[in-house]
């Protein structure tokens, strides 16, 4: 008799540890009930496709708050992502319309790019900044220093190989899904199934019982921002090739997307922690959603609101489900 | 020989420790007045303040939040509620000045009540409450204004608009709403025992309840009081340009973060505070009006106030850390 109703309160905990998971494919499916064309291969890809330069920022940030641990105030978190992708993209851009070769201006831009990972993990690790300010305010640095070098202008894309990102085909797919389904399962294996990952990830989790046990955590914080800055660096091409040239503005966006999608990916993980599959599945259902609502008609000022709501639903059924567990 | 050197370094260290950001401060200071002797003039010195009158009231109540171990994303929602209660209860329904400034801090509460719902209430971490609040009031104010249109009221009270425009003994008012505020904060936070519950909170949660602090009822007084200071900056901001405008606090988010933190780092102990936020906010301010005053290219200035954002929290967050260093 207790067996059973302690069985039955195990299988009540993991139906609400679903739930968040549960409600994104219900209001999918209610979308797809009204709009008969969303559920088609064609508009499956055009999702993919939307959510490339999120799902690439998000890898940088996992492998951040993987190591940083997840208190978003005190812990790891890089918001300046969004800022070196379109430090990258504005780069690029400028140096191909002014006539450099491609290579170079991705030369250049990597440079610029890894600077800006450099002085995060300096600011953090060496001058112990709360990361949340750091690269808070290294966004806005960077942010400018972009704006100065585009003045804030629409370039068209230059550099007709980026394009490729988004036309071309491999065995049917597209290159550009294609390319950062390869990249995401680099970043599965090497955050969570080698030791250099298991080292991050028991950093993150006690940063005292790391470094008492030999693992070096500064060492390892500083690669994690120097690889958010490098996934910022890829980012900025994929944007490149999704808007067809650079537009300004593009970053504020990115960083609500990048933020909501990571934070909801550890909603839908079994121990409510952030993991690169998790933000990655946040990423595209974010993606998913916006255009579901779009082709279903919703009013676009509604948009905000839902995705609000979505952030607070989600939240708190993985609070509550924490709870009952 | 050798000891001569250490000493006189260890003098010049101390020094960098307890002035270093304020020598920053001092530096900037000349070099603005040594390239535009307008700078130091006292009218500009005043708009300097009246300038940053804003953002010091929405920086109050960020301090308030932050002291408790959050952080409130939605301080620019506030805002735009507040100014847009009050702009709506004048427009459409009428009312005096007095009773929709009143109408426009009820509207703002509305912001507070929602986030203290969210963090107490179900437990979400107030970055991902304050920031589902965000997109909840940005959707809202947009579907109200049918996508961000401003609601101008050209013909507002004489009594609402002197909330911006108006002076006492010359000063002008935003400048005494704004003071009033720092002085109450000041002995709220700082001076008084709940002040104490609210840092011990923010410093260590779980020991504050087991020494019988009602946490949960203190954090939704500081989300609620947050949002109404937050909005009193958009009764302001309203009274200012005389319209609603829908989104307009989110420009007020990332400075108010920034001066939270300058201040934190000035503090021997790193906690937020409400003289260090006070020093930040103006310490942002004069390097806004100072580059604006060398008449740079708009891009130029944005980003020489982001890098100089960048060295001057590494500054004080070195300093901080030299102090620490020494006290050990």
């Amino acid at each position: 008799m207790q067996v059973s109703a302690r069985h039955q309160k195990h299988r009540l905990a993991t139906l609400v540890g679903f739930l968040p998971l549960i409600i994104f494919l219900a209001l999918l499916l209610y979308v797809g009930l009204n709009a008969p064309n969303f559920m088609t291969v064609v508009n499956l890809k055009l999702v993919l496709a939307q959510s490339l330069p999120v799902v690439l920022s998000v890898i940088g940030l996992s492998a951040v708050v993987m190591a940083g641990g997840d208190d978003v105030v005190s812990g790891g978190i890089d918001l300046s992502t969004p800022a070196t992708a379109v430090l990258c993209a504005g780069i690029v851009s400028v140096m191909t319309t002014a006539g450099q070769p491609l290579l170079i201006a991705a030369g250049a831009s990597l440079i610029a790019c890894m600077l800006v990972g450099v002085v995060n993990a300096v600011l953090i690790t060496r001058l112990r900044m709360a990361p949340l300010l750091a690269t808070l305010a290294m966004f806005v640095a960077v942010v400018g220093i972009n704006n100065v070098i585009t003045a804030r202008k629409r370039l068209n894309l230059a550099a007709e190989s980026i394009a490729s990102l988004r036309q071309d085909f491999v065995f049917g797919i597209p290159l550009g899904i294609l390319l950062v389904a390869v990249l995401a399962l680099l970043a599965y294996h090497f955050l969570h199934r080698s030791k250099w990952g298991l080292n991050l990830q028991a950093a993150g989790g006690s940063r005292d019982a790391a470094e008492i046990s030999g693992i070096r955590v500064d060492r390892l914080v500083a690669q994690t921002y120097l690889l958010a800055a490098f996934m910022g660096f890829v980012t900025g091409f994929f944007m490149l090739a999704r808007a067809n040239g650079y537009s300004p503005g593009a970053q504020d966006n990115l960083m609500l997307e990048m933020v909501l999608a990571t934070f909801l990916g550890a909603a839908f993980s079994p121990r409510r922690i952030v993991t690169v599959w998790g933000a990655i599945l946040g990423a595209v259902l974010v993606a998913a959603i916006s255009i579901g609502l779009k082709t279903i008609g919703v009013n676009v000022f509604w948009t905000d609101l839902i995705k609000g709501a979505l952030i607070v639903i989600v939240v708190a059924l993985s609070a509550i489900s924490e709870r009952v567990q | 020989m050798d000891n001569v050197v250490r000493q006189n370094r260890l003098s010049l260290r101390s020094i960098l420790m307890r002035f270093g950001f304020l020598i920053v401060f001092a530096l900037f200071f000349l070099f603005f007045a040594a390239w535009n002797p307008v700078f130091v003039q006292g009218q500009n010195l005043l708009n300097i303040v009246e300038g940053s009158a804003i953002l010091i009231i929405v920086a109050m109540g960020m301090t308030l939040i932050v002291a408790t171990g959050g952080i409130d994303l939605s301080v620019g929602i506030a805002l735009d509620f507040g100014a847009a209660f009050a702009v709506v209860a004048m427009k459409s329904y009428g009312m005096g000045w007095f009773s929709a400034a009143c109408v426009g801090l009820i509207g703002g509460s509305l912001v507070g009540l929602l986030n203290a719902a969210l963090v107490v209430g179900l437990r979400i971490s107030p970055f991902l409450a304050t920031l589902g609040t965000f997109f909840i009031g940005s959707s809202a104010q947009r579907i109200f204004t049918n996508g961000g249109g401003p609601i101008s009221y050209r013909k507002m009270p004489e009594g609402f608009r002197d909330i911006a425009q108006g002076d006492l003994y010359g000063i002008p008012t935003e400048v005494i709403i704004a003071a009033v505020l720092v002085l109450i904060y000041y002995l709220v936070l700082e001076r008084s025992v709940w002040g104490r519950r609210v840092h011990a909170m923010g410093m260590q949660r779980s020991a504050s309840i087991v020494a019988g602090i009602r946490v949960n009822r203190i954090l939704i007084a500081c989300f609620v009081f947050a949002s109404i200071t937050c909005a009193v900056g958009g009764l302001i901001a309203a009274a200012n340009i005389r319209m609603f405008t829908p989104l307009s606090g989110f420009s007020y988010l990332l400075d108010a973060i920034a001066a939270v933190f300058i201040g934190a780092a000035l503090h021997p102990r790193g906690r937020p505070n409400v003289l260090g936020t006070l020093a930040g906010v103006l310490f942002l301010g004069m390097i806004t009006n100072g580059l604006n005053l060398m008449g740079l290219n708009f891009n130029t200035k944005d980003a020489l106030s982001g890098i100089i954002l960048v060295s001057a929290l590494a500054l004080a967050v070195a300093q901080r850390n030299m102090r620490n260093a020494d006290g050990d």
